[in-house]
């Protein structure tokens, strides 16, 4: 497959300093890959990014966009070609939602009507729905709903790269969570080719199809899986950046998709107690987990629960924990940590009730993937001793 | 309460010098304010050029008027020309420092996902800056404005229209019965056309501001 990026020496030093900022970086990004770059302050990794839409002008070193060199092109062109979503976002003020995300369709000279129809479409694809935010201003929004518009505006005329500086970096752990699950399931349906920046090491993983790790001394020391930057680090730099724990980072790996999900016995909120009574019975479990008709959970009930004399559809447990489908193994053991019965609930997009996680699941999960990343380790390391391992090394 | 009497039998003529009086510190307000503008956004991005600006600004404020009135008096001759020439050195200052702050004090996010997104650094400069350093920008024609229209009284002196004569005529007449209330009488005068004119300026911030902007 032809790279969609490819960084060919890119180096970058600032007058007046000895020092380079970014030292002879080379890469190559495939098309509808989510590439992170991570690494401590200062090791160049937001430099580059911005070299790549020239933000910051290379010294030396080309950028191939599509296979073509775009190092010497005209500047606003190319970035009319590259979405970019920064930490800050930096929507437009004085503009209403709709003007932000319009931006580059007006620029490219688009039709009212075409903008207005592209507008509201992906409005609703950050979940916003249109009628209520379109007219609004983006001091009316809460930080997570102007980092969705920033989203937006930076896909507004479908460029096939976009480019994110830390875009959740700035966000509360609980709403940054739910965009990085949410930004997933969208790049599964836009397959964009994506450049992302971050200094945490646990974003990288859950984000990054690969990562290159850079160093302090401005170069890449790794470019490779997740997998394979835990199993096996390069060098003592990346084994010391991912730091410890990096069995319970992997959990960060695996989706909840991706395992054989818990059954757990499950009634309509309207159930007869005496059913509800034999069916507990049946299942020898603790608690019967009632979901509404379209079948989303609401509450869990125990023996005791219906065996009460004041028994109605109030009694019980409310549902905490609850994960989506594109969770990480790791979003639902913190579920799990917190619920009352111990499991995570998986639902679907819609809500329903497909599966649960305990920790079963999760041991599951752990124990086979230790032995996938032993297996595959092995094989890239006997079909090519010098590289595939470790590709882009120090 | 003479002056107030004065000012009651004589609408007509106060009214008029008043609006002559407005028009005249408009029109400074106007011409300094393109000129203004114009220094602000060719030096806000240049530290060194920018603090030139406000520093040669600066100083042709300490230039006392007089002084100044004389100079343009050589040049221009008795009339409203000099004094307008006059008064629009004397708004510089404001206009062009809050233009230069206004400018810089965008957030830097914002102009750099402008240029991420492809506009080109005038597009920048004119849908994003321009508009986000506007109130601000007008604070600084407010400003402006009260310092003309205290300066223009006094270009009665070298000929300029305004309620400026008004005074002139009754300090040349001091010692007579009603002097003292005439230059009372056209002082109030001033203070209700800074006032009008003040209320103008709010009324443009109003209406030109986004809403987005508004507190």
């Amino acid at each position: 497959m032809d790279a969609m990026i490819r960084l060919d020496a890119l180096t970058k030093r600032y007058p007046g300093q000895e020092e380079l900022a970014v030292d002879n970086v080379d890469m190559e990004i495939l098309p509808g890959e989510i590439v992170v770059l991570v690494g401590p302050s200062g090791c160049g990794k937001t430099t580059t990014l911005k070299m790549i839409n020239r933000i910051i002008e290379p010294t030396s070193g080309r950028i191939i966009l599509e296979g073509e060199d775009v190092t010497d092109v005209n500047p606003d062109r190319l970035r009319r070609r590259i979405g970019y979503v920064i930490q800050q976002v930096g929507l437009f003020p004085h503009q209403t939602i709709a003007s932000n995300v319009a931006t580059v369709p007006k620029l490219l000279g688009w039709g009212k009507e075409r903008i207005t129809a592209r507008v509201d479409e992906l409005l609703e694809m950050v979940s916003l729905e249109p009628r209520i935010y379109r007219d609004r201003y983006p001091k009316e929004l809460s930080g997570g709903q102007r980092q969705r518009v920033g989203v937006a505006r930076a896909m507004a005329a479908d460029p096939p790269v976009m480019l994110m500086d830390e875009p959740f970096g700035a966000i509360d752990p609980i709403t940054r969570d739910r965009l990085q699950n949410e930004f997933l399931r969208l790049q599964e349906e836009i397959q964009k080719t994506i450049v992302f920046v971050t200094h945490d090491i646990d974003e990288a993983i859950k984000m990054g199809d690969r990562i290159a790790i850079f160093g302090d001394n401005h170069r890449i020391q790794q470019f490779a899986t997740p997998e394979a930057i835990l199993s096996q680090p390069a060098n003592e730099f990346v084994d010391d950046f991912t730091g410890t724990g990096a069995s319970l980072k992997r959990l960060n790996l695996v989706r909840v998709r991706d395992v054989d999900l818990g059954e757990w016995p499950t009634a309509i909120s309207s159930v007869r107690r005496e059913d509800a009574l034999a069916q507990l019975d049946e299942v020898d479990q603790a608690f019967l987990l009632l979901v509404d008709s379209n079948r989303r959970p609401v509450r869990w009930v125990s023996r005791r629960d219906l065996s009460r004399a004041d028994w109605n559809q109030h009694v019980g447990l409310p549902v905490r924990a609850q994960v989506p489908l594109n969770a990480t193994l790791s979003d639902a053991l913190d579920e799990m940590l917190t619920s009352s019965v111990g499991v995570a609930i998986v639902v679907d997009d819609g809500g329903a009730y497909r599966g649960i996680v305990d920790i079963d699941t999760v041991m599951t999960a752990v124990n086979t993937l230790r032995a996938e990343t032993r297996e595959r380790v092995a094989v890239a390391a006997w079909h090519a001793p010098a590289g595939a391992v470790e590709e882009g090394g120090a | 309460m003479g002056w107030l009497e004065y000012m009651i039998d004589n609408p007509g003529r106060l009214i008029g010098l008043g609006v002559e009086h407005a028009t005249l510190a408009l029109i400074a307000v106007a011409v300094s304010g393109v000129i203004g503008a114009t220094v602000g956004v060719l030096t806000y991005r240049r530290p060194v050029a920018a603090s030139i600006a406000t520093a040669v600004a600066a100083t042709m404020l300490t230039i006392p008027s007089f002084a100044l009135f004389g100079l343009v008096l050589v040049w221009f001759g008795l009339g409203n020309t000099g004094v307008v020439v006059t008064l629009v050195v004397y708004a510089l200052l404001p206009i062009v420092r809050n233009t230069i702050t206004g400018l810089q004090e965008v957030d830097p996010a914002i102009t750099e996902s402008a240029l991420g997104m492809g506009l080109s650094p005038r597009q920048v400069l004119l849908r994003v800056e321009l508009p986000l350093a506007w109130p601000v920008i007008i604070a600084g024609l407010r400003v402006a404005t009260m310092l003309v229209v205290s300066i223009l009284a006094i270009g009665a002196y070298i000929g300029a229209d305004g309620l400026g004569n008004e005074i002139f005529r009754a300090l040349s007449n001091i010692g007579s019965v009603w002097a003292f209330d005439v230059a009372i009488a056209a002082t109030v005068s001033i203070v209700i056309v800074a006032m009008v004119l003040e209320a103008f300026w709010v009324l443009v911030d109003r209406l030109t501001t986004p809403r987005g902007l508004r507190d």
